[in-house]
């Protein structure tokens, strides 16, 4: 506890004679300038916010208000002499705020009553606990809450789409793009649903996977955005949903966003980076039984390859593209879980950057198919699938080296384009040389690496 | 400094991060420093200079272990920085996984996941916090009061908001007491920059749309597309000079048949960071000195003879001059604005929230991942604005007392940590908790013999 006194020096001009105790009404001071003469108290955040500040030294009860704690000390019985307070108690005192960036920490803008400081520390520093049920404002402190539950929702804005609006602008603006309004002046005006983009509408759309939960009812879609086949593609997948037992996985949406993206222009090419993916990552290998549906799909969509193409990883409900794979033994598993958490109807925002790194790694073991990058998303450009004509080409990485060797390298920071040699990647200090062949290098620092993972597996880093 | 805003100063256990080699150390100590120490802003922030540090310096390897440590700390659902660092995590991958930047574009069909949103969407989106409505309503009401007893108002729309700014306008000059102008114009590209937000229908009928609500208010109203070109598919970057070029002759020709009983104003809200500012040599040397598309495009406007100019941009330094790290750390601590303000007002798992900073995360993405043509969003705080509006030619407008009571007035209806203040410079700054994030100013042409002047007056 940090009582601390000083005494009160700075005025200006501002002379209001000290309370009188409990009878007479109490002089206001102008705010921010206390009375020069009153004491002033510093009290560290907790001791303001604490509820029963003030204890009776014989039971040790506590209690919120001074008071409360006389009336609760007469029943003690006290002798004469301890009855009495100290003089030192009718001094006045004025309160700073604990916050060292506050306007009242200084003693020349103390507040004057606690209970003053406690609401300004509360609102101006503190939580907001309370929240407003109809418009979702919030506030640190309960009488503030009270006080604007009354009026909140009187003043309103109604549209004749049923949507009611508290503030003015945000109504007027609504109203003009509204299409109550464009039935009422009764012109053609082609709409849009006011509805959240739903899958099957739009040009390509990220169908978002759901998140992980164990019991997701969510559906569980994929979309390749071909051109040509969205809706029937939807469809299909949804009726392929697999039973799964669940495991925990990474789920990479967006990388299927990405993927949607990258390979808009040209179905076997994104039948192909499937295939690769999956071929490349499922740790078991053991798709097979669940992507019947799946492979069906892409044999009459995507015509050429008969690849066992997108598949759930052998466990949960959620369709992953699977940079989910060394399930729950990869170093990242468990702390990039963090990322996959997202409401159905967003489009999930981020990749996780380890899986990334962690495919690419992987990618350069198996050494076959740089396209990979491209449906990873990572050359952001949408006109590089279409330069696949080549074959598996660098093109949209713009590395001139050859396949996959060019990305280990990177990955490895020996990269020939970058030019002096960096020092061993020696991330998790397990002493592999990051030079050289096939298989070792990031990839296997990573799959190396699995007793670190399993450290930090369950550890909720948030 | 942003860290005492935002939490306790960093354990020590972070100063591992000036010398790489410690990661090479025990393995718990880097997971004690990562699960214990490393989850303020402050920490993120040194963490995200290193790893810009690494990538200006080619050290790969100290950047991909600065990414790993990101990783363990960045969460799409934790508080604002985790948030953030996410997006920032995402970007600086995304770069490093590129070799060669220059030959990546960054154009609208680049950014295909991006979700398009209904225009009633967009309305919602633009009151979620008060980013855009302060410029909003501070330019709206510049406009009324300049073009108050005009019975012509043609207004040329530069922004990235498809025209939610104007219903507002419309309904107060529907109200006003000397009745509505004869003629209300506006004027908008065919061209946006392409970045969110994103709408679903073209522009053609958010104009038609304006159109019918005109009428609702009887308010005469026309709406006029300028055609500046799309050639935007089958270029290679939406950044180059030729683009650029044919951009600022379109507006000029369209512009330059202004009738002379319009007033003209011209509106560039979260437009003129879209624009490049590097310096290129001028063939015209009819100005002295080297000129950016920025400062040329300032100069047309100039021309023009509007009777007000009004913009509105993010108060921050991300332009041309910037090196990466340093890049990488004012974006930081400047987009965490709007990262904590969304985390007073929504919950965590709300997803406007998740749509809104996942925009802006696109943002991030091209601030930190991209390099010259590219870098498409250039920001330029207040300040530098107003000099090279000053070098422009134009002088400053301030803000008349009506305009900053409608804004203390909107600011008071959202949550209490947005604030305003008025610079000396006459402009109006909207502030969370103390931070500036968005300025509005309002500027006149010198008189027209001095736009080729670059002398202040």
């Amino acid at each position: 506890m940090n009582d601390s006194t000083a005494s009160g020096d700075d005025s200006s001009g501002n002379h209001a004679a000290p309370p009188q105790k409990a009878i007479a009404k109490k002089k206001r001071n102008l705010p921010g300038m206390p009375d020069p003469d009153a004491e002033v108290i510093a009290l560290s955040p907790k001791t303001l916010m604490a509820t029963n500040r003030f204890v009776c030294e014989v039971c040790k009860k506590g209690f919120q208000r001074d008071q409360n704690l006389q009336l609760h000390r007469r029943g003690h019985n006290l002798p004469w002499k301890l009855r009495q307070r100290s003089s030192k108690d009718v001094k006045k005192r004025v309160y700073v705020c604990p916050e060292p960036s506050c306007v009242h920490h200084e003693p020349s803008r103390a507040l004057g009553d606690l209970t003053g400081i406690k609401k300004h520390f509360c609102r101006k520093h503190g939580e907001k606990k309370w929240k407003c049920d109809k418009c979702s404002k919030k506030y640190a402190v309960q009488s503030d809450w009270k006080a604007h539950s009354k009026i909140c929702g009187t003043k309103e804005y109604k549209c004749d789409c049923g949507t009611l609006f508290n503030r003015k602008d945000s109504f007027i603006t609504h109203r003009a793009f509204c299409d109550a309004l464009a039935e009422e002046t009764s012109k053609p005006a082609s709409v849009s649903p006011p509805s959240p983009p739903s899958p099957a509408s739009s040009p390509p759309p990220p169908l978002p996977l759901p998140s992980e939960h164990e019991d997701s009812t969510q559906t569980d879609v994929v979309s390749l955005a071909l051109p040509d086949n969205n809706n029937h593609v939807t469809e299909m997948l949804e009726s392929a949903k697999p039973d799964s037992t669940n495991g925990r996985m990474l789920e990479e949406t967006p990388a299927m966003t990405n993927l949607t993206g990258g390979s808009s222009s040209n179905g076997s090419s994104s039948s192909n980076v499937f295939a690769t993916l999956f071929a490349s990552s499922t740790s078991s290998g053991s798709f097979q039984s669940q992507t019947a549906g799946f492979s069906n799909i892409f044999r009459s969509i995507a015509c050429p390859d008969p690849t066992p193409a997108i598949a759930p990883s052998s466990s949960s409900e959620p369709v992953a593209l699977g940079l989910a794979v060394n399930q729950g033994s990869s170093i990242f598993g468990t702390a990039g879980q963090d990322h996959m958490q997202y409401p159905p109807a967003a489009p999930p925002p981020s990749l996780s950057a380890t899986a990334l790194l962690q495919k690419a790694a992987q990618m350069g073991a198996a050494a076959s198919n740089t396209s990979l990058l491209r449906g990873l998303g990572i050359a952001s450009s949408s006109s590089s699938p279409s330069v696949s004509h080549d074959g598996p080409s660098l093109a949209g990485l713009g590395l001139a080296c050859d396949s996959g060797s060019g990305l280990k390298e990177l990955m490895l920071g020996t990269p020939s384009i970058f030019g002096p040699k960096h020092t061993t990647l020696d991330l998790l200090g397990l002493g592999m040389a990051a030079t050289g062949g096939s298989t070792s290098g990031l990839s296997v620092l990573m799959n190396g690496g699995l007793d670190v993972g399993r450290d930090f597996s369950g550890q909720d880093i948030r | 400094m942003k860290a005492d805003v935002r939490g306790k100063n960093p354990s020590p256990t972070i100063s591992s991060m000036q010398n790489p080699s410690l990661f090479t150390n025990s393995r718990s100590s880097i997971s004690s420093a990562v699960l214990t120490g490393c989850l303020d802003g402050a920490c993120i922030e040194k963490l995200l200079l290193h790893c810009g540090s690494a990538l200006e310096s080619n050290d790969v390897t100290l950047a991909q272990q600065v990414m790993w440590v990101l990783n363990n700390v960045a969460s799409a659902i934790g508080d604002p920085n985790q948030r953030l660092a996410s997006y920032f995590l995402r970007a600086l991958v995304s770069r490093a996984s590129r070799v060669c930047p220059a030959t990546m574009s960054f154009k609208a069909a680049g950014v295909p996941h991006r979700r398009l949103m209904s225009v009633t969407e967009l309305a919602g989106y633009v009151d979620l916090i008060p980013w855009h409505r302060f410029g909003f309503c501070a330019s709206n009401s510049a406009i009324l009061e300049a073009v108050r007893g005009f019975p012509k108002i043609h207004i040329l729309d530069l922004s990235i908001t498809h025209c939610m700014q104007w219903p507002t306008l419309i309904d107060a000059l529907g109200k006003e007491p000397e009745g509505p102008p004869v003629e209300l114009r506006i004027s908008v590209l065919s061209w946006r920059p392409p970045t969110p937000p994103l709408l679903n229908i073209p522009i053609e009928e958010v104009g038609q749309r304006l159109i019918n609500f005109a009428r609702y208010r009887d308010v005469p109203f026309e709406f006029n597309v300028i055609e500046v070109g799309g050639p935007l598919e089958e270029e290679e970057t939406a950044a180059s000079s030729s683009f650029y070029d044919f951009l600022l002759s379109q507006v000029n020709a369209a512009m330059v048949k202004v009738n002379a009983d319009e007033a003209l104003v011209v509106n560039i809200q979260n437009w003129l960071r879209y624009l490049p500012d590097e310096e290129i040599s001028s063939l015209d040397s009819s100005c002295d000195g080297i000129m950016s598309y920025r400062d040329s495009f300032l100069e047309l406007v100039g021309r023009l003879s509007p009777c007000l100019v009004t913009m509105v941009d993010e108060d921050c330094d991300l332009g041309a001059p910037s090196g990466l790290a340093s890049r990488i750390v004012s974006c930081f601590n400047y987009m965490w604005i709007p990262f904590d303000a969304l985390e007073t007002f929504l919950p965590k798992d709300s997803s406007q929230r998740i749509e809104y900073e996942s925009d802006i995360g696109h943002k991030i993405e091209n601030i930190v991942g991209y390099e010259g043509g590219q870098r498409i969003e250039r920001l330029e705080s207040g300040g530098r604005l107003c000099r090279r509006m000053a070098s422009a030619g134009f002088m400053s407008v301030p803000f008349g007392e009506e305009t900053v009571k409608e804004v203390k007035v909107l600011l008071d209806e959202h949550a209490s940590g947005w604030g305003m203040k008025k610079d000396e410079e006459g402009m109006l700054v909207l502030t969370w908790k103390g931070h500036n994030a968005v300025y509005a100013g309002a500027w006149v042409p010198h008189a027209p013999a001095s736009h080729q002047n670059n002398l202040l007056v």
